[in-house]
């Protein structure tokens, strides 16, 4: 899949320059917080709780893998050969995946339209989607809600950075459609000429095959 | 038979629910009924993480008769020789817990439904494949069926011919996947896999499906069996041998279906005037934001087609279709 132009490839950057240390206890709450308000979901994955899922979100430098283990599911950064451990892999924009965990958009729609992608155990991948998508997750209100009185003002501030974020995405989208236009439009125009020309050169084969002279492919292979 | 007796031609809106949150989105954005599933082999959307335990039907009940939504239960899913004992607690189940119907395609289960609780609305499944008079008649007049979910392979006119010939309601497919098939006797699945929607309730199991990013192709195989290449710009569509690209002599194509999802939203006041008292949009295994998505589409469709407006535009459901393609099936079977 190609990473779509837009601001978090730009942000991901910066962050593959941050320690997974940094991270990984941010990543441990998020999965904690998660578990702890959505029981139901992990009791629903029962069946896949060996499973390790590589969620990628491909405008990010870093890849995930999730356990949904009731007991003691875990959400850590995969390094190059953890990856190799999953036995399922989702693959997204990042905010494609955002939208799919929160139930804005169908996971089916997007694997229609190529915007997902997975590999691996099918059987577990639409079970955790099944699950997610009964859950009615908000990620930023389940990641604030022991955020006390700053719980309000934050997550005001990260839905309107998403909200930014988006947005920006669809502009720079424009933009690069606006600045690919002319190098696709002659593309095109040079593929209709090459398809002319051979067009062309079948008819003359043709031509000369009922006049009786060497078969088309023998004529065709001299003239390269 | 007259088309005034009463349901025939309401098009009432019956939606899908996979989960209890997809239930809610459904009764939000205006059903006139849901129907849904246990969470076991008793229903054709028999898929993992999908479907209901008794607890959060009795929840979802709650949810949706608060509201005004009736609730009606799948087990349409024909009993395992000797086994059938799952669906007849099913049955029980759902009788118990007050659902306003359910929607049955065994005949052996029919029977245990009508004598066990005979207040129990029943409807037939399309699983049954039932679709001429003497057969929807024989199932009204055995086991009291009040509603049959016509096979997707009717016409428009055959539609309002069968109506005005039977004495029970009819439920049309309106909206979703496109099984070109007979129903409850197609078995491409069970070749495969050794698993069908007919006993097992998975067409295509997903523990039978990989898909492979090969370069720039993605190719989609179920079993042994390569069902598919889309290349970076073709939209995808599900793994099911009915919509395989076959290979014949040199040429791929599709021969039986290709990935597209049924629209009848523009036929919708000749199926009114055809006497359809249903509308069934597919897709319990769909997310809730497809389920919200399509039926308030076909809510705002369905009111319009009442008030004998025109149909509104409703090209934003171009983007949730199975290969981002439409077709309205057999309604108009325009090949014929």
């Amino acid at each position: 899949m190609v990473p779509p132009f837009s601001p978090i490839l730009l942000g991901g950057f910066l962050l593959s320059a941050l320690p997974s240390r940094l991270l990984q206890p941010l990543l441990r709450a998020i999965m904690g917080a998660v578990a702890r308000r959505h029981p139901a979901m992990l009791e629903r994955l029962g069946p896949y709780a060996d499973t390790v899922f590589l969620i990628d979100p491909i405008d990010l430098p870093i890849r995930f893998l999730l356990r949904v283990d009731a007991q003691q599911p875990k959400l850590t950064i995969a390094r190059g050969a953890d990856a190799a451990r999953a036995g399922a892999v989702v693959r997204g924009s990042l905010l494609a995946l955002i939208d799919l965990l929160e139930g804005r958009v169908d996971g089916d729609a997007l694997f229609f339209s190529r915007r997902l992608a997975i590999e691996g155990d099918t059987e577990a991948v639409v079970a955790l989607r099944n699950a997610v998508d009964g859950e009615e997750i908000d990620i930023i209100d389940d990641i604030l809600v022991h955020a006390g009185p700053l719980a309000r003002p934050a997550r005001s501030a990260v839905k309107r950075l998403i909200r930014l974020a988006r947005r920006a995405g669809h502009d720079m989208a424009l933009l690069q459609a606006a600045l690919l236009q002319p190098v696709i439009e002659r593309i095109e125009s040079q593929t209709a000429e090459t398809e002319r020309l051979r067009q062309a050169m079948a008819g003359a084969a043709q031509f000369r095959g009922r006049r009786g002279a060497a078969p088309a492919a023998t004529l065709l292979a001299g003239s390269e | 038979m007259s088309l005034a007796q009463e349901g025939k031609g309401d098009l009432e809106l019956i939606c899908p629910a996979g989960t209890p949150a997809a239930l809610r989105a459904a009764v939000d954005a205006g059903a006139e009924a849901v129907y849904l599933g246990f969470r076991d082999e008793t229903n054709a959307r028999n898929f993992p993480g999908l479907n209901f335990s008794p607890a959060e039907l009795e929840t979802g009940l709650a949810y949706a008769h608060g509201r005004g939504c009736k609730v009606f239960v799948a087990i349409n899913t024909f009993p395992r020789a000797g086994a059938p004992e799952a669906w007849r607690r099913a049955v029980d189940c759902a009788a118990e817990l007050g659902v306003d119907a359910v929607i049955l395609a065994d005949i052996g289960l029919l029977d245990y439904a009508a004598r066990h609780h005979p207040g129990l609305r029943l409807h037939l499944s399309v699983q049954a494949s039932a679709s001429n008079a003497e057969a929807i008649r024989f199932y009204h007049e055995a086991f009291g069926v009040k509603r049959v979910v016509l096979p997707r392979v009717l016409t428009v006119e055959d539609i309002a011919e069968l109506n005005a010939r039977i004495p029970v309601e009819t439920e049309v497919f309106a909206f979703g996947g496109m099984c070109p098939m007979a129903e409850g006797r197609c078995l491409l699945s069970s070749y495969v896999t050794g698993k069908s929607p007919n006993i097992t309730g998975v067409c295509s199991p997903a523990s039978h499906v990989r898909y492979l990013e090969r370069g720039t192709e993605m190719v989609s195989r179920l079993g042994e069996f390569t069902i598919n290449v889309f290349q970076r710009s073709d939209a995808a569509g599900y793994p099911t041998l009915c919509k395989g690209r076959f290979v014949v002599g040199d040429r791929a194509s599709y021969l039986f279906e290709a990935p597209t999802s049924l629209n009848v939203l523009p036929l919708l006041p000749e199926l009114m005037a055809a006497g359809v008292s249903a509308l069934k949009i597919e897709g319990r295994q769909r997310g809730r934001a497809y389920t919200a998505q399509v039926v308030a589409a076909f809510r705002a469709a369905v009111d319009a087609c009442r008030r004998g407006e025109a149909m509104p535009e409703m090209s934003a459901l171009d983007a949730i279709t199975e290969g981002q393609s439409e077709t309205s099936g057999a309604y108009r079977r325009a090949w014929r």
